[in-house]
């Protein structure tokens, strides 16, 4: 399988706090890779970091054989990142929230109208979407903000917790739209301390604890490697 | 362009709420009243007061006398036959003033020994007109005065005009401003100009404060609701984030300082503006080249654009410290102390006294300069205001690219004023 992205000895440091401390990962154009951790492992970092929010203090991260710290708008041109607590503007109604979104990407007006369309389809929030943004409750901003994330159909969509917050049948009908899109041949790079999602929805994933990972592999390889019968056992045997 | 331009668009929907047209609105209309009452009560104030007299002398004098308030004041003869009757009948009618001239008074004034006259004021109200009632007794009193000197002195020296002998020695006031020169007051001048630039400060002072706190405040509401890491994730140029920012907010503050102002204009106009019309002062501000003509203005406001050029970068820098909108409300004071100082001074100081410290001092803040370059622009020393202008050309330059490397950096994400905690997402 071919690499879009490539992540090599990745350091960062905040202060004299090393938040990581050179990982390695590789993710292949539509393969879903996730990083598995408890809270404070540097899953967000790593994310953040890749989705050119934080430059890395040391290490190599291509993409599309891009380095992102020489040429961080390509990164931009063709990634969607979903962050874990984001939000959308209040004061806007849904759709022109996503007419705003999606006039980053489009060149024309059929592009931006397809990336609407799409966006419509994913969020599956009908007329609510003609409302302001302000009276959505938080599973609806959740949908909304994936529908942005996703309705560019980005080379690799960096997706933080996206079931962040969520209720059971809101997680469900969110788990379902990534794997369709992972069908579809979009790369997704997602991170959850959610075991069972991870499982789920994952290719491949990285154990990742305080800064560094663990290990790496199909869901498959780390269970009969570790001798576990679910994801939160393996995680438990690779920390010893 | 079209990215920008796409910016620009959502980040002046999201500074122009249903909140901020509601209180521009409200703001406007309250003042506009009280700037229609005010006017009301300043023309009642200006026309000629009604006056009640009650002669109880009825002598030639007190006659002449009485006649010779009635080209200034609306003289009603009173009926009654005592001052206490007179009072009460007073009290019901809207005649605020009655004067009464006591029995004997015109033989006292033979004997140069002239009776006090009595002056009663009726308080119907504390308002600012009522006020003025003060005022008028003073000037009735100034007016017999005047008319019984001239009197005395047309009885005793025959032949020679009262005038010349209370004033005898005349003046003509001049006032000179660089190489010219008018004849006329210099209390007067001042008075004009004061009253008609007063609210160049004001004006730049709003400006100022509400784009600082317009742009501190999208920024930190972008932080507050969780906006601004997908904002900084799109493909368009931080420098771009951050002048859509800094326009949008120029704009809509520029807008809303408007409407105050126009809001204050009415509320002042209310108070002063009967009392300037009328009046050949400006005849001598243009004959003095005091007046701001276009040439004037024009500097004025490249002045006032690059302070609030100033202002914007410098509240991008803020907001970035702001971690949500209450936060960002704190981060304002900064801004409004350094506009409050040269705005003071400017009413109350003169510049050019300062001690050479302070002067240096209200200098380095960019936001003097507009505030010197209304008198120095009068006084048409453009040397001053043309320093001015460059420094802070120079000095948002340098703001901007520091803003500009903060949003470029993990700065804008990670910077934050937690005075002494640290906090890291990891």
């Amino acid at each position: 399988m071919e690499n879009i992205l490539d992540v090599q000895g990745l350091r960062k440091f905040f202060g004299n706090l090393e938040a990581l401390k050179g990982i390695n990962f590789q993710v292949g154009k539509g393969e879903v890779f996730a990083l598995i951790g408890p809270n404070g492992a540097g899953k967000t970092t790593a994310l953040r970091i890749v989705a050119t929010l934080l430059s890395p203090s040391d290490g190599k991260v291509t993409f599309l054989n891009h380095d992102l710290k020489k040429n961080p708008d390509k990164f931009r041109e063709n990634i969607s990142y979903l962050p874990e607590e984001a939000g959308a503007y209040r004061n806007l109604r849904g759709t022109d929230y996503l007419k705003f979104m999606a006039r980053f990407y489009s060149g024309s007006e059929d592009k931006e109208k397809e990336f609407l369309e799409r966006a419509q389809a994913i969020a599956g929030l009908g007329e609510r979407l003609k409302d302001k943004v302000g009276t959505y409750s938080k599973g609806m901003v959740r949908k909304l903000l994936l529908a942005r994330a996703l309705m560019t159909r980005p080379a690799l969509a960096i997706l933080d917790e996206p079931t962040s917050g969520l209720d059971v049948i809101n997680s469900l009908e969110v788990r379902e739209i990534i794997k369709r899109f992972a069908r579809e041949g979009i790369s997704i790079l997602l991170s959850s301390h959610n075991m069972l999602e991870i499982e789920f929805l994952s290719d491949r994933l990285a154990l990742i604890d305080k800064g560094r990972i663990l290990d790496q592999g199909t869901s498959r390889e780390l269970k009969d490697k570790y001798q576990g019968p679910n994801l939160e056992i393996v995680f438990r045997s690779a920390l010893r | 362009m079209k990215k920008f331009t796409n910016l620009l668009v959502k980040e002046i929907r999201e500074l122009i709420t249903k909140q901020l047209v509601f209180s521009l609105v409200m703001f406007f209309v309250l003042f506009y009243f009280i700037g229609q009452l005010g006017k009301t009560e300043a023309r009642r104030a200006a026309a000629a007061q009604k006056i009640a007299v009650l002669d109880l002398d009825e002598s030639d004098v007190s006659q002449k006398l009485v006649q010779s308030l009635r080209p200034l004041y609306q003289v009603e003869a009173a009926k009654e036959t005592s001052q206490e009757a007179a009072v009460n009948a007073l009290r019901g009618s809207t005649t605020n003033f009655l004067l009464v001239i006591p029995a004997g008074f015109g033989e006292s004034v033979a004997r140069f020994e002239a009776k006090p006259v009595e002056t009663f004021t009726f308080m119907r109200s504390f308002s600012l007109g009522a006020g003025r009632n003060s005022a008028v007794f003073r000037a009735v009193l100034t007016a017999l005065n005047n008319y019984m000197s001239d009197e005395y002195l047309k009885q005793k020296i025959a032949g020679v005009a009262p005038e010349n002998l209370k004033n005898p020695i005349k003046s003509k006031d001049f006032v000179i401003v660089k190489d010219r020169m008018a004849e006329g007051s210099a209390a007067d001048i001042t008075g004009f100009v004061f009253s008609q630039s007063v609210f160049i400060p004001v004006i730049l002072m709003m400006i100022i404060i509400y784009s600082a706190q317009m742009v501190i405040s999208a920024i930190a509401m972008e932080k507050q609701n969780k906006t601004l890491e997908t904002l900084l994730t799109v493909p368009i140029r931080r420098t771009s984030i951050v002048t859509a920012k800094m326009l949008a907010a120029g704009l809509v503050g520029l807008l809303s300082a408007a409407i105050y102002m126009l809001g204050f204009r009415f509320y002042f106009s209310g108070f002063t503006g009967d009392m300037r019309a009328g009046t050949d002062v400006s005849q001598i501000i243009h004959k003095l080249g005091l007046a701001l003509d276009a040439k004037a203005l024009i500097v004025l406001g490249v002045s006032l654009f690059f302070a609030i050029l100033c202002a914007l970068a410098m509240a991008t820098i803020l907001g970035v410290l702001a971690e949500d909108f209450r936060s960002a409300q704190s981060l304002v004071m900064p801004m409004v102390f350094l506009v409050m100082i040269p705005y003071f001074i400017s009413f109350f100081a003169d510049f050019r006294t300062l001690s050479l410290p302070v002067k240096l001092f209200v200098l380095a803040i960019p936001f003097s300069h507009p505030f010197l370059a209304i008198q120095n622009i009068m006084l048409e020393n453009y040397q001053p205001v043309i320093f001015g202008i460059l420094y802070m050309l120079a000095l948002f330059v340098v703001l901007v690219v520091i803003a500009a490397r903060i949003f470029s950096t993990d700065k804008v994400l990670t910077m934050k004023l937690r005075w002494g905690r640290k906090k890291v997402v990891l």
